[in-house]
């Protein structure tokens, strides 16, 4: 099993709750279902349990945010944010 | 004094435009988002351009996913290289990290299993780089909550490979490699001397919170919401003394704005690591000449 499986193995159990659920209820069959290799399992295994819960949460919010506020920095946003503080400073609305 | 020519710069965003435009004497550079310009209409790209002209700018991509035995998309590498085309940047940067596998976008970057692999995987993808836009990439560590599973090498001896076998230079995020130390227990002082510093170029400020795990206990949370805290300031010091190259130091900002002087106070800050840096790095030039 090649090291791209690996990683794609990590992205699922990072964005896909269900799967991160099922591979924390029996991580060793989980990580055999998609095909890793004995190494690999006993690498998952040892998985920093409270990190990934942790970092999953966190990649959550991210894609969040990033949906929400895209694009961020465009010029158009830049332009309304200079009117807004022109406005703030000398009392506009 | 700082003899070194290091700069001190803060990252472009929409929100900080106008403090950035009322004290561009205190600012060296400023650090862009490449992946907000990348589809961007062509007034934008003018725009940016226009900035360019006035103070100089360097861009900082966020999607590629170099970091993988994922080869990266091509139309993400023509993406950069025609932003790098038109802006002209002092150089460009990305991460040491992966964003997608299996077909599946993770919306943000995540730390790779530190394997040989992934040295060789970054070492193919940055050489890719190189040959669509004309020049490598610095490449930043990025901050990760997990230890990444599946990992065979330590997080210095991974960036310290990578950076070996693509002949890149560092952007080193000092805030981290602070906050990787406190979540996963190494010492950030001795990070900094495992890395090489000959490759050291570029250097990130930024702050972050304590997230509570589910077993009570903590972690350092990087999300660039908070004013950088003082071990930072101590580790850009340590980074100045053992550097030999010019540093271009940039703090990063991505929300929950405080004031423009509060910003400037924290440039301050840097510039006066840096220069306690410096001088112990001039210092031990002098003993040892």
């Amino acid at each position: 099993m090649s090291a791209r499986a690996f990683e794609a193995f990590l992205t699922r159990i990072y964005v896909d709750a269900a799967a991160r659920a099922r591979f924390k209820a029996d991580p060793r069959a989980e990580a055999q279902a998609a095909g890793l290799s004995d190494e690999e399992c006993a690498a998952l295994e040892n998985t920093d349990w409270i990190g990934l819960e942790m970092a999953a949460r966190s990649l959550a919010c991210k894609r969040k945010l990033n949906r929400k506020n895209h694009p961020r920095n465009s010029f158009s946003n830049t332009l309304e944010n200079l009117f807004t503080t022109i406005f703030a400073r000398f009392g506009g609305n | 004094m700082n003899t070194f020519a290091d700069k001190i710069g803060l990252g472009w965003r929409a929100n900080l435009a106008a403090g950035i435009f009322s004290h561009l004497d205190r600012i060296d550079l400023l650090e862009v988002i490449a992946d907000d310009f990348f589809d961007a209409p062509r007034r934008e790209i003018r725009a940016l351009q226009t900035l360019a002209a006035q103070i100089p700018v360097v861009l900082h991509g966020v999607g590629m996913g170099l970091a993988s035995t994922v080869p990266v998309e091509t139309k993400r590498l023509e993406k950069i290289a025609r932003l790098v085309e038109q802006v002209r940047p002092q150089f460009w940067s990305e991460h040491l990290a992966f964003v997608r596998g299996g077909g599946i976008e993770i919306g943000h970057l995540a730390a790779p299993p530190r394997t040989v692999d992934t040295v060789e995987g970054a070492a193919e993808n940055l050489s890719r780089a190189a040959a669509v836009t004309g020049s490598k990439p610095v490449m930043e560590n990025i901050a990760t909550l997990i230890d990444p599973p599946g990992s065979t090498l330590s997080e210095s001896a991974w960036i310290s490979g990578i950076l070996a076998s693509s002949n890149c230079d560092l952007l080193l995020d000092l805030h981290n490699v602070y906050a990787n130390g406190l979540n996963h227990g190494y010492d950030p002082n001795a990070f900094l001397r495992q890395i090489p510093r000959v490759r050291l170029r570029v250097i990130h400020i930024a702050g972050g919170k304590f997230i509570s795990a589910p077993d009570g206990s903590q972690r350092l949370l990087d999300d660039h919401l908070h004013d950088v805290p003082d071990p930072v300031f101590s580790l850009l010091e340590e980074a100045a003394a053992l550097s030999p190259n010019p540093l271009t130091v940039i703090l990063e900002r991505d929300g929950a704005y405080p004031s423009m002087d509060c910003l400037l106070a924290q440039i301050d800050l840097a510039r006066r690591a840096l220069s306690r840096g410096r001088a112990r790095r001039m210092v031990a030039e002098e003993v040892l000449a």
